[in-house]
């Protein structure tokens, strides 16, 4: 009985033993996957994060003097109607890389899927949109909106329409570069789908073919649902890239109108780099970080709640 | 299918056709153009006569350079980003432990950092470390910026590749290196070619970090060599369009090359490409 | 795990071999200059940030190779930055403690910023020869009496036009603003733009205002505003310049969507080459777009100064213009005495000569000689003006600056009414200038 006990002890002795090191080559490895990423992570952009929101803390140009006001850069940012204004500008920019931007994409995806023909060539043409720079694209659109002789403005005379100051007036303005970057980023999320969608497993549709599914039923109950995490991550993208997105606005409207076109990437850019007010552009730059944060927390969550649903059902 | 549905779907593939390559039809049109050409009629995209003098230019201005220079830092950048974050994406996608969302979450912030925000810091730190004017100052850069959206897109497809095949593997007494490099890798192909082509892309173009990090000529890369065609307020557009256009063929080669197998997967109907 | 581990240790052998590759050539550079300078033949690097392409860059590329004749132990590392990413670029290495020795701007405000952080050398007790220089180009890099710039160029603003356009329709160079209002309504009716504006970039719009109100109320209203002598930038010349140029939107006097219009990739230029527009407000940079553009557009090119309003109280041979480059010494450099040869170099009279010549600007050294057509026409308003006004957005606080081309930017889009856009101007001033 003893000695029964005392292997039963052993066994479990040697058992936890063993448990123990699996636990402790369990750490190790995953340590060494994690372990380049992290380190040039902490590097390059933990270290600038931490930077900047010391300097949102500061009255400083950049160069001179650094003085420590504590949270008064972010007083004043909360009454600036300017900064309201821009993040409102890159409201109506979420709202149209998900509404629109994403669906195109997909819609995209679909007739590269479809049974269409030349569908290879038209894979690559496709995407010509997404390979150019930022450089590029504004000088290419800014001759394809010129108020005077540009050829959308023509396509509109064709059809009996007026000629349209695309980049000119106030409201029409941040529309025009909507249209650009709906037009730079869908086929970025084409690229996403497609990848996405040859994880279907073709059993599904033969499945569905049998029931009798007709090509909308096919798509609402088996493409749809099977993309919807493909759907969540391209939502974070497109919220977390709208709120830093810059270079095209800039290059195109620049914050021109007015205000009117000024989003949160531009407004920082201009108070940190043209106005020398570099505490006041940290502490925009910090804003958008603590909002796009809190954004992609969100869908994370909703995302995980929609999973446990599913799972339940 | 029906002929009513076929018409549709090609109405619609043409007019998404017209959509995305219009304008790249009219920046290779003007590539041919000559500088008067150019002014004479800017819109045209059939110009009357054709040149190849933008393009001889392109050579003389001694882009080549900055053409190789720019091949050097994307090639050598993605390829480090793709491994690192597969690496990463394993346990973040496959393990469970305690630290595991947190640390997916701390790569998730790194997306949100606005790249002005981080010039300052930056290039201090490049000066710091020497690294200042070679082309090694911008690698750490791109590689830290790519690593938050790779990890992402790599491990939200990592979590939707199915248990089983990992569980069989596991039986057969593979470790977590052998599951990583026989299994997960492999089946991550569409993954990885998304990672590659978002990537190349934003490398290749990246312009903001080339112009704080880099001084002398013979560092440069293409984005920054493209400033040659400026004047005076002024900017050689035909010039500038031919030079956009041969930057653009490497990209569209990259592309091609990373969609072959997603795309035939696609054409096959085949399920695991 | 082993392929792993040997993987990640390779890695981590590859980037610590690249770290010390990288500090390892750093102080062999260093132990080299220790040998060299201990031979008394130290060889030095300078670094030379500029803006300007083209003839100008060539101009200052020879002024170097003069330079670096005379001191064959010198290399100066020019480097070439467009516009805006310029001002980043000077931001960011000033900001990160690794500033170039020396570098260019348009003076004024924009330079002040950097005097005021303590960034740049202080030239007043120099050895440099001040009379040489037109007073009031230097003018635009003195602060509190204290120079810390060298003017080189002075770029006139002023109309130009195409002459065969004007004999076409019987018309003349207007000296009033009631025979350029003829003009404009002779052009409508013969569908033509009367005036090419590019003003997505805003500035060549804030020109109409700035010589609006010098001809309504004359250089002090400027003055008096920016030094805060009592005046403000309320004025009522101010309100009555917004009124002018909100009257020649409304008289469709400019050609449609001009707000939207960038200058640099040259549509608003092209309207002028082929003869759609027929007078245009520019920089003299516009010579050097059309030689090297559209040199057929030349000899139909003519100019005339911005004709004199009969209500206001300026005077009409007031010109603006605008100084560039201006030559500045990092405070920070390691050669106090070669920077300061070789700005002296990149002003002396040679380089101004070689820069008039090349570029078709005037410049602000004294003892050149002008040959060129225009240059001799921008010259002589130069000469003869009772006074220059600077261009605002170069003259202001950065931050006033904005203000001001976004005010008139909305002034032209009719989207602010002349009053609040005066008594926004002035809210911001009173805050930053006083």
């Amino acid at each position: 009985m003893s000695t029964d006990s005392n292997v039963a002890l052993e066994i479990q002795k040697q058992a936890t033993e063993a448990h123990k090191r699996q636990n402790r080559k369990k750490s190790l490895s995953i340590f060494l996957f994690l372990v380049p990423a992290v380190i040039i992570y902490l590097i390059f952009i933990l270290y600038p994060i931490i930077a900047t929101f010391n300097y949102s803390l500061l009255d400083w140009n950049g160069m001179g003097e650094q003085v420590f006001i504590g949270l008064d850069n972010f007083k004043a940012l909360f009454t600036d109607p300017a900064f309201w204004l821009a993040l409102r500008n890159n409201m109506y920019l979420v709202l149209v890389s998900i509404f629109v931007q994403v669906p195109l994409g997909l819609l995209m995806a679909l007739v590269i899927l479809s049974s269409i023909r030349g569908k290879r060539a038209l894979n690559v043409l496709y995407f010509l949109p997404y390979l150019m720079s930022a450089v590029a694209i504004g000088l290419l659109w800014v001759f394809m909106f010129d108020p005077a002789k540009g050829p959308i403005n023509n396509v509109l005379n064709m059809f009996g329409f007026e000629s349209i100051s695309w980049l000119a007036s106030n409201n029409i303005a941040i529309i025009s570069v909507l249209i650009v970057l709906v037009w730079q980023f869908a086929p970025f999320y084409m690229i996403l789908f497609k990848a996405s969608m040859v994880g279907i497993p073709e059993e599904l549709y033969e499945a569905a073919e049998i029931d009798g599914a007709n090509g909308m039923q096919k798509f609402l109950n088996i493409t749809f649902p099977s993309l919807m995490p493909t759907i969540v991550t391209s939502s974070i993208l497109a919220v977390v890239g709208s709120l830093k997105t810059f270079d095209v606005f800039y290059i195109m409207v620049g914050g021109s109108s007015g205000g009117s076109t000024e989003i949160l990437g531009t407004y920082m850019y201009r108070q940190t780099f043209v106005n020398f007010n570099m505490g006041y552009g940290s502490a925009i730059s910090a804003v958008m970080f603590v909002i796009a944060l809190a954004s992609v927390i969100i869908i994370l969550f909703s995302d995980s709640q929609r999973k446990k649903r599913g799972d339940l059902a | 299918m029906k002929l009513g549905k076929k018409i549709l779907l090609y109405v619609l593939a043409i007019s998404l056709l017209l959509f995305t390559s219009y304008p790249f039809l009219y920046m290779v049109s003007t590539s041919f153009k000559s500088m008067g050409g150019f002014f004479e009629n800017p819109f045209s995209v059939f110009p009357k006569s054709f040149t190849l003098e933008q393009f001889t230019s392109v050579f003389e201005m001694g882009l080549v350079t900055y053409f190789i220079n720019s091949v050097l830092i994307t090639v050598v950048s993605v390829v480090l980003v793709v491994f690192i974050s597969a690496l990463a994406s394993y346990p973040l996608s496959r393990m469970k432990f305690r630290l595991n969302r947190p640390i997916f979450v701390l790569f998730l912030v790194g997306m949100m950092i606005p790249i002005h925000a981080t010039l300052i810091p930056i290039f201090v730190m490049s000066n710091e470390l020497g690294f200042y004017d070679t082309l090694l100052s911008l690698l750490g850069p791109y590689v830290a910026f790519a690593l938050p959206i790779s990890i992402f897109i790599m491990t939200q497809f990592m979590s939707e590749i199915p248990v089983e095949l990992e569980e069989a593997a596991k039986l057969d007494g593979a470790g977590n290196w052998m599951i990583f490099s026989k299994i997960m890798f492999p089946n991550m192909i569409p993954a990885i070619s998304t990672v590659v082509i978002y990537n190349f892309v934003h490398i290749w173009n990246e312009f903001i970090f080339a112009l704080i990090l880099i001084k002398s000529p013979e560092n440069m890369t293409l984005p920054i060599g493209l400033q040659k065609f400026y004047g005076e307020f002024s900017v050689n557009v035909p010039g500038l369009m031919a030079a956009l256009t041969l930057a653009s063929i490497p990209v569209i080669a990259i592309f091609i090359i990373a969609q072959e197998r997603v795309v035939s997967g696609l054409t096959s109907g085949s399920v695991k490409g | 795990m082993k392929k792993l581990q040997l993987a990640v240790i390779s890695f981590f052998m590859m980037a610590i071999v690249i770290g010390l590759a990288a500090c390892g050539q750093d102080e062999q550079g260093a132990g080299d200059q220790d040998s060299q300078s201990s031979q008394g033949q130290e060889q030095v690097e300078l670094d030379l940030w500029h803006f300007d392409p083209g003839a100008r860059e060539e101009v200052y590329k020879e002024a170097i190779q003069r330079f670096e004749e005379k001191n064959p132990n010198v290399t100066v590392n020019d480097l070439l930055i467009p516009n805006d990413d310029y001002k980043q670029r000077v931001v960011v290495s000033m900001s990160g403690g690794n500033p170039p020795d020396v570098f260019t701007s348009w003076g004024g405000g924009w330079l002040e910023e950097f005097v005021d952080s303590d960034q740049v050398r202080d030239l007043t007790d120099e050895d440099i020869d001040y009379d040489s220089f037109v007073d009031v180009a230097l003018n635009n890099s003195t602060y509190d009496d204290k120079v810390f710039g060298l003017p080189l160029g002075i770029s006139t603003y002023s109309f130009y036009y195409n002459k065969e356009i004007f004999e076409e329709h019987g018309l003349e160079v207007p000296e009033t603003y009631d025979e350029f209002l003829n003009i404009i309504e002779v052009l409508k009716e013969n569908d033509i733009y009367p005036l090419a504006l590019a003003n997505q970039p805003k500035w060549p719009g804030a020109f109409y205002l700035m010589y609006f109100a010098d001809r309504l109320g004359g250089e002090e209203v400027f003055q008096d505003a920016y030094r805060r002598n009592g005046g403000g930038f309320d004025d009522e010349a101010y309100v009555q310049a917004g009124e002018y140029i909100q009257d020649l939107v409304g008289k469709d006097a400019f050609n449609p969507g001009f707000n939207g219009v960038p200058y640099d990739s040259g549509q608003g230029r092209q309207l002028m080459y082929t003869g759609d527009a027929a007078m245009m407000l520019m920089t003299t940079g516009f010579v050097n777009n059309v030689r090297q553009e559209f040199p057929e557009f030349e000899e139909k090119m003519g100019v005339f100064p911005f004709p004199t309003i009969e209500e206001g109280t300026g005077d009409p041979t007031n010109i603006a213009a605008g100084v560039s480059p201006v030559w500045s010494i990092a405070k920070d450099t390691e050669h106090p005495e070669l920077t300061l040869e070789l700005i002296k170099e990149l002003t002396s009279v040679e380089t101004a000569q070689g820069y008039l010549n090349k570029s078709g600007t005037p410049v602000a050294v004294k003892g050149v000689e002008v040959e060129d057509e225009y240059v001799t026409i921008f010259t002589d308003w130069i000469n003869q003006a009772n006074s220059i006004q600077f261009p605002y957005d170069q003259t202001l606080p950065p931050e006033l600056a904005e203000l001001h081309k976004n005010t008139t930017y909305e002034l032209f889009g009719e989207s602010i009414t002349p009053e609040k856009a005066a008594d926004a101007m002035e809210e911001k001033a009173q805050e930053i200038l006083e």
